[in-house]
């Protein structure tokens, strides 16, 4: 659906993307994720024909950005990353607008228009100036800019930036909505937000996409193995050598404790394999009490971290 | 079309938006009345020549102040990006705009009617000699504001806009006047001359306000303005960043 092939863009002598390729299948939502400065917003703004690459190729639908941008700008909606809002306007007369230049008109107009601010949440707003609105409402009205024309493809570049939780809450929901029906690359800064929304993301530093894939599958990939605690009320000299048993344990380590009653290790073990199972079991087979059992999960934050860090180490080196 | 006059009426309408808009349209018309009436009782003349004699000047600094906003605000405001990714070429939101702001110029230019009414109340004016006079004035402020559209383009904000806009406009009214030209002149024979001739509006503009309306000054006014529009659109279409 949205295919970039390297694609390349430089400011001056500062080069912005380097060689960026990922793609979009329909119906998908994409996390766009990098630190700030990464490209990210350059992308999109490649994506959405507002700026040409320097090289590469950017298709939408399989229309080429550069060849029919006119074409692209019809199926996309827009919302950038300063949202873009009249600020001398009412609410409902910007919309219409945006509307009407985006070639809507009469029922059609009123239908969409009234999709919109029901979805976006924005009846009690409409008679308002966009510069008395509150920034949850203009993020909002931003959306519902970006929606208007019923576009399958929605670009919507850090839509969740300065919010408080419960409006970023509402925002993932409305992007979760439109999930299946339409092809969404959102990106952002903060990684808590990507995992309830979607499990495929690209992660983008310095220019360079540094992962591309699902977050599970990024994780192996930056972390390698599973982390499990174990705490027996037991003596450490009768749990340790059958811990040492255990299949596919690739490190154990005895950690120090502060009950005396109570032994403790950390488990390491490859990724996929169900480590916590596996004590459970024996530990029920040999009648141990068990006081402590978790895997440690690692955050989608410690894959970005990993990742980005690993990039510019490779960086550093070349 | 449709797009240029989906972008026209949003322009128009954002004009009379602000105070600003009213502000303009009450100093323009004081400032050139008075400058009128203080002349009009000692010429004792019904015609407004004295009127349209101080609109070359006086538009070099009204004129950029309605165009300053016309890019320098999206960008500054982000809506820039919104008119871009629209699907609509870029010089037709620069058409919608610049029609905007020569419909607004008309409005405030229309604010001096009373004067043609009170003349003919006053006395025997030739009428055909002022319709000819109002549309010189709007083919000059035509002109002022593709230079000024032109100029807002290539500043962040406003009033940088505005300056580079006075600075232009200030220069084209120069080189209009026949001192400079003179001067030029003097410095390489033919070359004030010739820009007083092609960028000075001032030898165009005057026969409009005597009632001669030339195929020429018309046809003048026209492809000047459509110059500075095109510059105007090879920037949109050239824009890197």
């Amino acid at each position: 659906m949205i295919e970039v092939r390297d694609v390349t863009k430089r400011y001056g002598t500062t080069v912005a993307l380097d060689r960026v390729s990922f793609q979009v299948e329909q119906g998908r939502i994409l996390g766009f994720l990098g630190p700030n400065g990464a490209g990210k917003s350059t992308t999109m703004k490649i994506i959405t024909t507002f700026l040409a690459p320097d090289s590469g190729r950017v298709t939408v639908g399989g229309i080429d950005v550069l060849e029919r941008p006119l074409a692209v700008r019809g199926r996309i909606g827009y919302l950038p990353e300063n949202v873009p809002l009249y600020h001398d306007m009412i609410v409902d007369e910007y919309l219409e607008f945006v509307g009407r230049a985006r070639g809507l008109d009469g029922s059609r107009l009123r239908q969409r228009f009234e999709f919109c601010v029901d979805t976006c949440g924005l009846q009690g707003e409409l008679k308002k100036h966009i510069g008395e609105l509150s920034k949850g409402y203009r993020q909002r009205t931003g959306l519902a800019q970006a929606l208007i024309h019923d576009p399958d493809i929605l670009i919507l570049d850090e839509p969740t930036s300065g919010l408080d939780p419960l409006q970023i809450i509402e925002i993932r929901q409305l992007i979760s909505r439109l999930a299946g029906e339409k092809t969404v690359i959102f990106s952002t800064h903060i990684l808590q937000e990507v995992s309830p929304v979607t499990d495929r993301v690209v992660i983008i530093n310095e220019g360079q996409v540094v992962a591309d894939g699902l977050i599970g599958e990024l994780t192996e990939r930056a972390m390698g193995d599973n982390r499990v605690f174990v705490g027996v009320r037991r003596a450490a000299a009768e749990v340790e050598p059958a811990l040492r048993e255990l299949a596919r344990l690739s490190e154990l380590r005895v950690l120090t404790t502060t009950d005396p009653g109570v032994c403790r290790f950390e488990l390491r073990a490859p990724f996929r394999h169900d480590l916590v199972g596996a004590v459970a079991e024996l530990a029920g087979a040999r009648g141990w009490p068990l006081d402590e059992l978790h895997e440690s999960r690692y955050s989608l934050e410690d894959t970005f971290i990993a990742l980005t860090r690993a990039s510019g180490a490779k960086r550093e080196v070349a | 079309m449709r797009s240029v006059g989906v972008i026209f009426r949003r322009e128009f309408a954002a004009y009379f938006n602000s105070p600003i808009a009213y502000i303009f349209i009450i100093v323009f018309l004081l400032l050139t009345s008075v400058l009128f009436m203080l002349n009009f009782f000692l010429m004792g003349q019904a015609s407004m020549m004295g009127y349209f004699g101080t609109l070359p000047l006086l538009l070099v600094f009204f004129i950029p102040a309605v165009s300053m906003r016309l890019w320098a605000e999206d960008r500054r405001q982000g809506t820039f990006e919104l008119l871009m990714t629209l699907p609509m070429r870029p010089h037709q939101v620069m058409l919608g705009k610049y029609l905007a702001a020569l419909a607004f110029f008309a409005v405030a230019l229309a604010g001096s009617l009373p004067i043609p009414i009170m003349l003919n109340a006053l006395g025997n004016p030739d009428n055909g000699v002022l319709v000819s006079g109002y549309l010189g004035s709007l083919l000059m402020g035509a002109v002022y504001l593709s230079v000024g559209i032109f100029t807002s383009g290539l500043m962040r904000d406003q009033i940088s806009a505005f300056i580079l806009g006075v600075m232009a406009c200030v220069i084209m009214w120069l080189l209009g006047q026949p001192n400079t030209a003179a001067v030029i002149d003097g410095w390489l024979a033919g070359l004030g001359s010739m820009l007083q001739q092609y960028l000075g509006m001032t030898s165009h503009f005057e026969p409009m306000t005597q009632g001669v309306i030339a195929l020429g000054d018309v046809v003048y006014f026209l492809a000047l303005s459509g110059l500075f529009l095109v510059l105007n659109a090879l920037w949109l279409e050239g824009r890197k960043y």
